[in-house]
């Protein structure tokens, strides 16, 4: 067991390898409790194919490929934002049609390349192996930047997501905070391009913070969770992927989709396996019910002369958790 | 439920809010035009009028989050064009995201974040005054319940709670009596009797007649433009109302008026 644990750290290559995929797995987790409770997973999918061309044009022009993908992202966020303009189109049409033709333009433009399928898959699929000194550093900076960003901004990234009217009405601005975070989510998904690739860093996104999402209520507890979730997924995964020979992507979101699928069944409170299981126990529980979370107006008041409030038996932890 | 008392309360001179010819047009079709009035501190105006009239489209205006086609609003004598922190709005139906991870103490604490300085978390006092305002809405037993918990008419209190928290001199609501059941209704009444005492102006949107007689000072009757404003004695005359509602029927009940077909 030590050595299949310490076996890997022998090589330089897989050490920066892990730390690589922490840092991936900590900016992901954080940048994809965002996407997940925007109800943004389509996007993040959209905008890291829609940033190929720009990745793949920088890396032909022997450019920085963080750069070529950061304009590729303005650029489609601003298109998606033009397209939908039109009345007849909704978002996620422009979306749909950014993205494929994005996607596209960036394999037309590697397969014209001498090293194309080498090239090609490296993009789509990762290259863990290839991690430098100076990448981690790139990815050090980079992931410092967005993780700063979103704590000096925590407050209106969070009113923004939550309650679009509120945070519109206190002078909040919609469009600029909307742009802000297409940028660091952009950030996110070019940082992990090279770890789990693109086609798989949606998972990264939406995965640890699905999970985490599931095991509380409190929105800090779920940025760390889902960071920790990230992480230590990208850690397990990439073990299995030297010991088993298989991708380092794809194994560290086979990792976290089987800890999602486990917290989905037995958390606490909300697994299915746990609820139906209290359930049985515990039957009859009327008091699940007591706060119906339907949006009916409870209908015209009158009917019993007494507030729903006043009967409530709360089985959430009645201390004030700061 | 009681009506408001003008024999210890009597709103200001002091304009705290005004509007000068304001219009607002979607595309080619108007939805408001040439309002003209001027609200005091310390009075509740309600708006009525049917659905269509620019009730919400007026409330938005002044809120600043719709921009007006034509005219000006001012604030203590500047003009506004956009929010302003005094300047608070509660709508009608909050398009928030019930599932979202919050507790009901960390919606109230919005209220707060704008006054805060980005590298300190809330303090205890901004964590007392944010419990003091869910207990004035009889809310703070739920400050660590998750928002969507709540029922329809806890889930407006605590929007009531954030409102009050965010300390403004004017208070626009959309519809705060509809939707909600009659402890609630109660609860807005006497919050609006506080708020206005302390010389807040108070603005808010309603279908219900009898409401707008029995709580606030001056009616607006609304219907594209501004038809009558006045108190409700004067405004609620039977030509103003047909003019503002049309050929919709307002039957009179115990003399109060109702208006029928119009309700959401």
């Amino acid at each position: 067991m030590t050595d299949w644990l310490l076996d890997p750290l022998r090589h330089t290559f897989m050490q920066h390898a892990f730390v690589a995929i922490v840092l991936v797995g900590i900016i992901c987790g954080v940048t994809g409790t965002f996407v997940t409770l925007r109800g943004l997973a389509f996007l993040g999918d959209a905008l890291s194919h829609a940033i190929f061309p720009g990745v793949v044009i920088a890396y032909v022009l022997g450019g920085n490929f963080l750069i070529g993908a950061l304009v590729a992202a303005v650029v489609v966020s601003f298109g998606i934002g033009l397209i939908s303009q039109s009345s007849r189109l909704t978002n996620d049409t422009a979306i749909g049609v950014l993205f494929a033709g994005g996607f596209a333009l960036g394999i037309a433009l590697i397969s014209a390349q001498r090293s194309y399928v080498k090239d090609l898959s490296t993009f789509l699929l990762g290259s863990i192996l290839g991690v430098s000194r100076h990448d981690l550093y790139l990815t050090g900076a980079v992931g410092a930047l967005v993780l700063g960003v979103f704590g000096y901004f925590r407050r209106e990234l969070t009113i923004v997501a939550f309650d679009r009217t509120f945070a519109q009405a206190t002078g909040i601005n919609l469009w600029a905070f909307d742009q802000l975070f297409l940028v660091l989510l952009s950030l996110a998904i070019v940082v992990s391009l090279q770890t789990v690739g693109n086609i798989l860093v949606l998972a990264m996104l939406v995965t640890p913070a699905a999970t985490a999402r599931l095991l509380t209520d409190r929105l800090r507890i779920m940025v760390v969770l889902a960071a920790v979730i990230g992480a230590l997924s990208g850690v397990v995964g990439l073990y299995l992927s030297y010991h088993l020979s298989i991708a380092s992507g794809a194994s560290a979101v086979l990792v976290a989709t089987a800890v999602f699928a486990v917290v989905f069944l037995f958390a606490p409170r909300t697994g299915v396996v746990t609820v139906a299981i209290s359930r049985r126990l515990h039957f009859p529980h009327p008091e699940l019910d007591a706060f119906p979370s339907d949006e009916a107006p409870s209908a015209t008041g009158a009917e019993s002369g007494r507030l729903r409030d006043t009967t409530p038996a709360i089985h959430a932890d009645p201390s004030p958790r700061s | 439920m009681d009506s408001v008392d003008r024999t210890t309360h009597q709103p200001g001179d002091r304009t705290r809010l005004a509007v000068d010819q304001l219009g607002v047009h979607f595309g080619n079709r108007s939805a408001l035009e040439g309002i003209s009035a001027t609200f005091r501190a310390g009075e509740t105006v309600s708006l009525l009028g049917p659905n269509g009239a620019g009730k919400s489209t007026l409330l938005r205006v002044i809120a600043g989050v719709l921009p007006a086609t034509h005219g000006s609003v001012r604030l203590d004598g500047r003009p506004i064009a956009g929010p302003h922190p005094a300047v608070v709005y509660v709508p009608q139906r909050s398009s928030v995201d019930w599932t979202f991870p919050v507790s009901v103490l960390d919606v109230v604490l919005m209220a707060r974040s704008s006054r805060r300085s980005r590298f300190i978390p809330f303090t205890g006092d901004d964590r007392k005054r944010a419990l003091a305002a869910l207990d004035q809405v009889g809310m703070r037993q739920f400050a660590p319940i998750q928002i969507g918990q709540l029922s329809g008419g806890q889930q407006q209190r605590v929007f009531l709670a954030r409102a009050l928290l965010q300390d403004g001199d004017v208070y626009l609501l959309d519809e705060p009596f509809s939707g909600v059941d009659v402890p609630t209704q109660d609860l807005v009444v006497s919050l609006f009797d506080g708020l206005r005492r302390s010389g807040r102006t108070i603005v808010y949107a309603t279908h219900d007649l009898a409401q707008a007689i029995k709580s606030s000072d001056r009616i607006f009757l609304l219907n594209r433009r501004l038809i009558a404003a006045g108190p409700p004695t004067e405004t609620m005359t039977a030509g103003n109302l047909r003019a503002t509602f049309g050929g919709q029927a307002i039957v009179p009940i115990d003399g109060g008026l109702i208006a029928l077909g119009d309700n959401p």
